[in-house]
């Protein structure tokens, strides 16, 4: 409500001489628009409040838009534009000529049945306890154009933003802003550790680290107490905009987040699918403990030809725990049934490190003769991180596995725990980006206009990295914690030139700077035909060249023709359709040798040949030949003087010319809106929306033992093509997904005079279907008689399905004083198979899971008592 | 929204004019009672009996003249005028949202055929001839192009290019009731003069017409005022 009456002057002249003391400026009531982010913060709401200013957008003018006319007026395309807010002059403070107004809603918030459900806590801290609804005090000074708005909700400790914002209308503008943003990841999730949200995971005391039995490490899991997975992210800025001299406007931004909690987490200490008993796979959890200091400054010129646009933008981002640390509960095994010399037990994970970005940009542009602009832009960033690296392995003692002399795969952990085992002692990482965009458009004619445009950018990734032990004159780095090369011979994850053992064990070495150029030219025209319609057509070439890729050129080609007319039968029609075209140079399968030590001087080709990289027909979706088609249709139809129905249809077709690889995928969707406000005290909304999505892919499973092909270990391991002894066609496979969702929403609102009614419902659910066929067992990783049974039963279909109702009803008390009742009901169901059985248990011989996934069924309800007082 | 017109508005014709129009009772006295915004937004052009309007208007040519001319500058011309802006004003004056000591008291006793008889009478007369307004004074500018750095919007956009009604294009866009705008052209300078400044100050508020030209006049000056006012004298 922004019709503010009363008589509160002492608390205005209060909070005015306060926020007046920061910047001698007044606030606006009415607009709330959320600023561009050269200024501000994102758009800032709450689970109570999406909107963030809810309770000041009631009543509606009841004299509408205008005297001029009667009814609303529609937007260009035909929807209605809403009722605009009652506006209240506000009370004055003191003699001057400032005014101010405020509102302050705060109540009580109880939570009832399900609370902690995943999906209705996922993005808000809901508690029962007492809640600040809003916060709102501005002030304004309706003569100098002046203003200071102040706006603060608090759910919880976790879930609340507070805004301060000044400025002069056409001079300046100044915005402080303080908020936190919950989100949860899991709620039922069970990590055996202690340290969760450390660096350090370690064993409870009743487990010993690599000599526990999965029966044991089940007993704990059972026993341990549920809790929640997930972070807050806390924003904060200041951030300035205004002019400087003359025609002058900079603006200057300092943001910082800082994001803090847990998230669920690999823990590999290699396979136990292929080699039950004798790996680990573990779900672990790690810490988030991040900070990202955004600066963004700039300043512009708009003179009467020429339009200037600096800006600077730099990220900062701190990790203050980049690394975790885990005990490894399970016991390893060699699979050759040697004694186990290796004492794998931790595990050790490098997060993300410090890293920094730098873009200047310069935009300019001029009008033309012939009704003509140009535009220019050029850019220039660079990304750099220099962290300190950590040692290959924190193992300790011997890893490995000893089979007789000479074959000895055991490997001293002291040689490689230390950053002394590095080629070097930081990344020295670096990728820095180009730009150069150029545009003009001419409108020669009324009816005609066109034009051409020229961009070229280009990825630099400057980073180079040897992976080279000096203190064993090894290359590579130890695979999964020395995990891997203990539990299988050979699988250290290194290369050794004088070693026998090995000298033809083809590992990374070396990082892969990907990176790219891409040059697009477009060229496009508009047609007005006639008063109310009007076509376009837009032709585009993206001429891409990958670095270190399956292809040193990519070319997309594409054609859009747009049609709109704003007169059929009264509707505004959109119509677009586009077609693609992508193809390029010869497909190199595998273009990483140099990326492995197969290609570093005293590579010894394995007695059966190299194993092919992958399969040569394979396809990688985003480089392979490629036609994409888009539709899309949107109706806008004013339905009477109050009402719009609109409607929007669109299907994307894609198809990739690939043997393996993706070969189709397709959307289709639509979506029906009426909104209905047949006066400004009541309006109404019904939506509803569905969309389907297919994608086929086609894939083919190397031979990997003699009942199934001859490749793995013997001569054909070298052919990489489909139908050769690695790749027989009757290993192939073929995957058909389907998902399809819907949604729908009902809202209504009336005003009653002293009191007001709204009701909303909104029903959100999702399907989704993994098929699959194959040419026969062979494509199956389990080809015993469970394992073929288990593949022709399918998968499961996942469901996903949420009701929600909400309720409210607000009274007024008198003039200044309101009463807002409030109440939601939600419902949800969920089914993912993969999460099926995890909730009987999380332990699986040597695997051992932490979260239980989303609730299979839920209902939950919130009410809530608000108190409104007008200031 | 809540009219304080009759607090605040007395249309001055003149009172001391013909014996037709001598004020029968105190002006706005009516005071007390808040008086309901009258909302022409949705008015549709309105009918009636010319011919009987010319038998009810014999006490109006006392100051509106025989032909719908005004005998004298402080009182509107109404012949030619639209039927249903003049139709408007007295119900206006009928029902309390406009209020003058000699127009409230000769509507009160109007009944609404009246009104509509009386309003196409004086429409149906032949208006005043046209003047010799000139083309290049500020008062011309105004009217036809307005002044965007002071914030003055044309006047021809609802009065019409000529002064003689508007000339809407075609749209499906909710319209404003052109009907209801009055004719400029060759009305009193002074009338004109009388009628911006209350808008102006408030006196004449009582209508959502009222309401726009309350907004109109707020950005014009007291000279752009007589300029106007001069120009569609002249017109």
């Amino acid at each position: 409500m922004l019709a503010l009456k009363g008589n509160r002057t002492t608390l205005s002249t209060l909070a005015l001489a306060l926020l007046c003391g920061l910047f001698g400026t007044q606030g606006a009531l009415a607009g709330d628009t959320s600023g561009t982010m050269r200024v501000g913060d994102m758009q800032y709401g709450n689970g109570l409040d999406p909107r963030g200013w809810t309770p000041m957008l009631y009543p509606a003018d009841p004299d509408g838009m205008s005297y001029l006319h009667a009814g609303m007026l529609r937007t260009p395309t035909g929807a209605l534009y809403p009722y605009p807010l009652l506006i209240d002059a506000g009370k004055p403070v003191g003699q001057g000529d400032w005014t101010y107004s405020g509102l302050l809603e705060f109540g009580y918030l109880h939570v009832g049945g399900d609370r902690n459900a995943e999906y209705f806590r996922q993005y808000d801290d809901w508690k029962s306890g007492a809640v600040l609804g809003l916060f709102a005090l501005d002030f304004n000074n309706r003569k100098t154009g002046s203003y200071v708005d102040l706006r603060g909700s608090r759910i919880s400790g976790d879930d609340q933003f507070y805004r301060l914002r000044g400025g002069r209308y056409g001079s300046y503008r100044v915005e402080g802003f303080y908020r936190d943003m919950p989100h949860t990841v899991s709620t039922s999730a069970y990590p055996i550790w202690n340290g969760v949200g450390s660096t350090d995971l370690t064993l409870p005391s009743s487990l010993v680290a690599g000599a526990s039995t999965p029966a044991q490490v089940a007993a704990v899991s059972a026993a341990t107490p549920r809790r929640s997975i997930g972070l807050t992210r806390t924003r904060s800025g200041l951030s300035y905009e205004g002019v400087l001299y003359r025609n002058w406007i900079g603006s200057a931004a300092i943001t910082n987040e800082k994001r803090t909690g847990t998230r669920l987490w690999g823990g590999s200490m290699f396979f136990n699918f292929p080699f039950p008993d004798n790996g680990g796979v573990l779900e672990t959890v790690r810490p988030i403990d991040f900070r990202t200091t955004d600066i963004n400054l700039s300043v512009r010129n708009v003179g009467k030809l020429w339009h200037f646009l600096a800006t600077y933008n730099g990220s900062f981002f701190r990790n203050h725990k980049d690394h975790l640390d885990f005990e490894n509960p399970f016991a390893l095994y060699n699979v050759v049934g040697t004694p186990q010399v290796a004492d794998i037990k931790d595990g050790q994970f490098s997060l993300e490190p410090d890293n920094d970005y730098h873009n200047i940009r310069l935009d300019l542009s001029r009008e033309l003769k012939g009704n003509g602009q140009f535009t220019v832009a050029g850019a220039w960033g660079t990304m750099r991180q220099n962290a300190a690296l950590l040692p290959p392995t924190a193992c300790t003692g011997t890893g490995g596995i000893f089979i007789a002399p000479p074959v000895n795969y055991t490997f001293q952990c002291a040689n490689w725990n230390t950053t002394a085992a590095l080629s070097r002692q930081n990344a020295n990482a670096r990728i820095d980006t180009g730009l150069f965009d150029a545009r003009v458009t001419f409108q020669p004619a009324p009816a005609f206009g066109w034009h051409a445009g020229l961009r070229w950018y280009r990825e630099d990734d400057k980073t180079r990295y040897l992976a080279y032990n000096p203190l064993t004159g090894q290359y590579g780095y130890i695979s999964e914690n020395g995990s891997q090369g203990s539990v299988v011979p050979g699988e250290t994850g290194i290369f050794d030139p004088t070693n026998p053992l090995y000298w033809s064990s083809n590992v990374t070495v070396r990082n892969n700077p990907f990176g790219y150029t891409d040059s697009i030219f477009e060229l496009g025209s508009d047609w007005q035909l006639g008063r109310k319609t009007s076509l376009g057509v837009t032709y585009t070439y993206d001429h891409n060249q990958p670095k270190y890729r399956e292809r040193k050129r990519v070319d997309d080609q594409r054609i859009k023709f747009d049609w709109v007319s704003r007169d059929v039968i009264g509707a505004t029609v959109r119509l677009s359709w586009e077609y693609a075209k992508r193809d390029g140079d010869k497909y190199n399968y595998d273009p990483y040798a140099q990326f492995f030590s197969e290609s570093l001087p005293g590579f010894v080709d394995p007695a059966t040949g190299l194993p092919a990289h992958t399969v040569a027909d394979m396809r990688k979706y985003d480089l392979s030949n490629r036609t994409e088609s888009k539709a899309r249709a949107i109706v806008t139809y004013p339905w009477g003087e109050s009402a719009t129905l609109s409607a929007t249809f669109y299907g994307n077709r894609d198809n990739y010319d690939a043997l393996i690889g993706r070969q189709t995928t397709n959307t289709t969707g639509a979506t029906v809106q009426w909104d209905w406000q047949p006066t400004p005290a009541t309006t109404m909304n019904a939506y509803l929306g569905v969309e389907g999505s297919r994608m086929g892919i086609s894939n083919v499973g190397d031979s990997d033992a003699p009942d199934n092909g001859a490749g793995l270990g013997t001569i054909g391991q070298t052919n990489p093509n489909l139908g050769g002894p690695l790749y027989p066609y009757a290993n192939q496979w073929w995957e058909f997904d389907r998902e399809s969702n819907r949604n729908a929403g009902l809202s209504f609102s009336h005003d009653f005079g002293r009191a007001r009614a709204d009701i909303s419902y909104n029903y959100t659910g999702s399907f989704g279907h993994v098929g699959y066929t194959y040419a026969s067992i062979g494509a199956l990783a389990y080809r015993d008689p469970a394992g073929v049974a288990a593949a022709e039963a399918g998968f499961p279909d996942n469901k996903y399905r949420t009701n929600t109702l909400d309720l409210g009803l607000s009274f007024r008390v008198n003039r200044n004083v309101g009463v807002r009742l409030y109440g939601r009901y939600e419902t949800g169901a969920f089914s993912d198979w993969h999460y099926a059985g995890l909730d009987n248990t999380l332990s699986y011989d040597h695997r051992l899971y932490t979260d239980k996934g989303g609730q299979l069924h839920y209902s939950v309800s919130l009410v809530g008592v608000m108190l409104n007082l007008k200031l | 929204m809540t009219n304080r017109t009759s607090l605040l508005g007395v249309f001055l014709f003149g009172c001391s004019m013909a014996m037709g129009c001598v004020a029968q009772q105190p002006a706005a006295d009516a005071a007390a009672t808040p008086v309901k915004l009258l909302d022409q937004r949705r008015m549709q052009p309105i009918s009636g009996d010319a011919q009987a309007g010319a038998g009810k208007a014999a006490v109006c040519a006392a100051c509106h003249g025989a032909q719908g001319v005004a005998i004298a500058p402080t009182f509107p011309n109404l012949a030619g005028q639209s039927a249903t802006y003049l139709y408007a004003q007295l119900k206006e004056f009928h029902d309390g949202q406009r209020n003058d000591p000699v127009m409230t008291g000769q509507a009160a006793a109007l009944s609404d055929a009246d009104m509509r008889d009386l309003a196409s009478y004086y429409a149906s007369l032949a208006p005043k001839p046209a003047g010799q307004a000139d083309a290049s004074s500020r008062g011309a500018q105004l009217y036809l192009a307005g002044d965007p750095a002071q914030g003055i919007p044309p006047c021809q956009g609802c009065h019409g290019p000529t002064g003689m009604g508007p000339q809407p294009h075609p749209s499906s866009a909710p319209q404003p009731p052109w009907a209801t705008f009055p004719y400029l052209r060759g009305q009193s300078g002074l009338y004109l003069t009388k009628q911006l400044g209350d808008y102006r100050s408030g006196m004449r508020a009582g209508s959502s017409n009222a309401k726009v030209m309350q907004g109109v006049t707020q950005t014009l000056g007291d000279a752009d005022v007589q300029a106007l006012s001069t120009y569609l004298g002249t017109l």
